[in-house]
């Protein structure tokens, strides 16, 4: 009860506290897609981009933070803090990790580091003012770990956006997670390519900032 | 191998609070045990149980878990009101070990979820020794009849 009312304390104070430049988390099951998004803000408004990615999972291991972007819309300009945040997952199992050709020492360091990942993208949960949570468009939405960052974000009273990433391959059913998830905005983008990212700077601006 | 189902009722989990709950859920999954909660964990409770899974991962013995919730969504007044004040989320909770679980599937209807059962080597060959007796004995009583 405690929670439900500071969560209404926290929604009273947003609409009073506007701030000039969102603390922005980046959320999302592993291999989504959020540090191919990160960079790709990056590199469009501050020509460099922050983050490796790659097909093994558990490539963002650390929360990184990519500050001080400012995003021109038609609406003017977006300032924001960029959190890439490590992707969320309820299993680390070293072995997967060989299968892409590591050492069993390089496997087991790799878990190590993804669960110490893990556990400080949810220690982040109370240090940012908005979310985006970040889908991969060709897998099924409806997991427990995306219903678990989203309830969360809910619980907490923190704004968020749903980006169903990867439209650019044939696989690609954003509907599906529009269906998973009504309650909410969801914008489909491929951080890949480009494809309709001033739709997600619009939306940010509309919802988030 | 078998595989160990726990059923646990609502009024053993009200009478623990978040954290107790956690590492009891957590101890009974690390004896390789599948547990049933009558009740929807609350988000937050979700992510702690995350949290302190990630913490008890180890290379060898244990990778992590599967969980879901399915809600039971209060539909009168009357129950919404009950829920708030008793801030019991009414619904259901599986969570088990992920080397038990092998996949679970999410339907806005119903869950499924697909179990894992290792079946020692000893225990395959006397299973397919004995299968192996049962179709020699088929062909006999046919060649017979």
């Amino acid at each position: 009860m405690l929670s439900a009312l500071r969560n209404s304390l926290r929604r009273l104070m947003r609409i009073f506290r506007k701030k000039k430049q969102i603390q922005l988390g980046f959320y999302g099951p592993v291999n989504a897609g959020k540090t191919t998004l990160a960079n790709r803000i990056s590199l469009d408004w501050l020509g460099r981009e922050v983050g490796t990615v790659s097909e093994i999972p558990h490539e963002t291991r650390e929360v990184q933070k990519i500050e001080n972007i400012v995003v021109s819309t038609n609406n003017g300009e977006l300032r924001m803090n960029i959190v890439d945040m490590p992707g969320i997952a309820t299993q680390v199992d070293f072995k997967s990790f060989k299968a892409f050709g590591m050492s069993e020492e390089e496997a087991k360091a790799r878990a190590r580091e993804a669960t110490k990942g893990v556990i400080e993208a949810i220690k982040w949960l109370d240090n940012v003012d908005a979310v985006l949570v970040v889908l991969d468009s060709t897998k099924d939405p409806y997991t427990q770990v995306n219903v678990t960052i989203i309830g969360n974000l809910e619980a907490r009273g923190i704004p968020m956006i749903i980006v169903a990433n990867k439209i650019d391959l044939p696989d690609a059913q954003p509907s599906a997670i529009s269906s998973a998830f009504p309650q909410h905005v969801v914008v489909p983008i491929s951080a890949q390519t480009g494809e309709n990212l001033p739709a997600l700077y619009e939306a940010i601006q509309k919802h988030l900032a | 191998m078998e595989i160990q189902l726990d059923f646990i009722s609502s009024d053993m989990l009200a009478k623990k609070g978040s954290a107790e709950k956690i590492s009891f859920i957590l101890s009974r999954i690390k004896k390789n045990v599948i547990i049933v909660l009558e009740e929807a964990l609350e988000p937050r409770e979700e992510t702690e149980l995350i949290e302190a899974s990630m913490r008890e991962i180890d290379a060898e013995d244990f990778h992590g878990i599967e969980f879901f919730r399915m809600d039971h969504r209060a539909k009168s007044l009357r129950e919404k009101i009950a829920e708030y004040i008793s801030g019991r989320r009414h619904g259901m909770t599986i969570v088990g070990p992920t080397r038990l679980i092998e996949a679970i599937k999410r339907e806005p209807e119903y869950i499924s979820m697909l179990a894992r059962i290792e079946i020692p080597d000893k225990e395959v060959e006397k299973r397919h020794t004995s299968a192996q007796d049962a179709e020699k004995s088929t062909r006999k009583m046919k060649k017979k009849s």
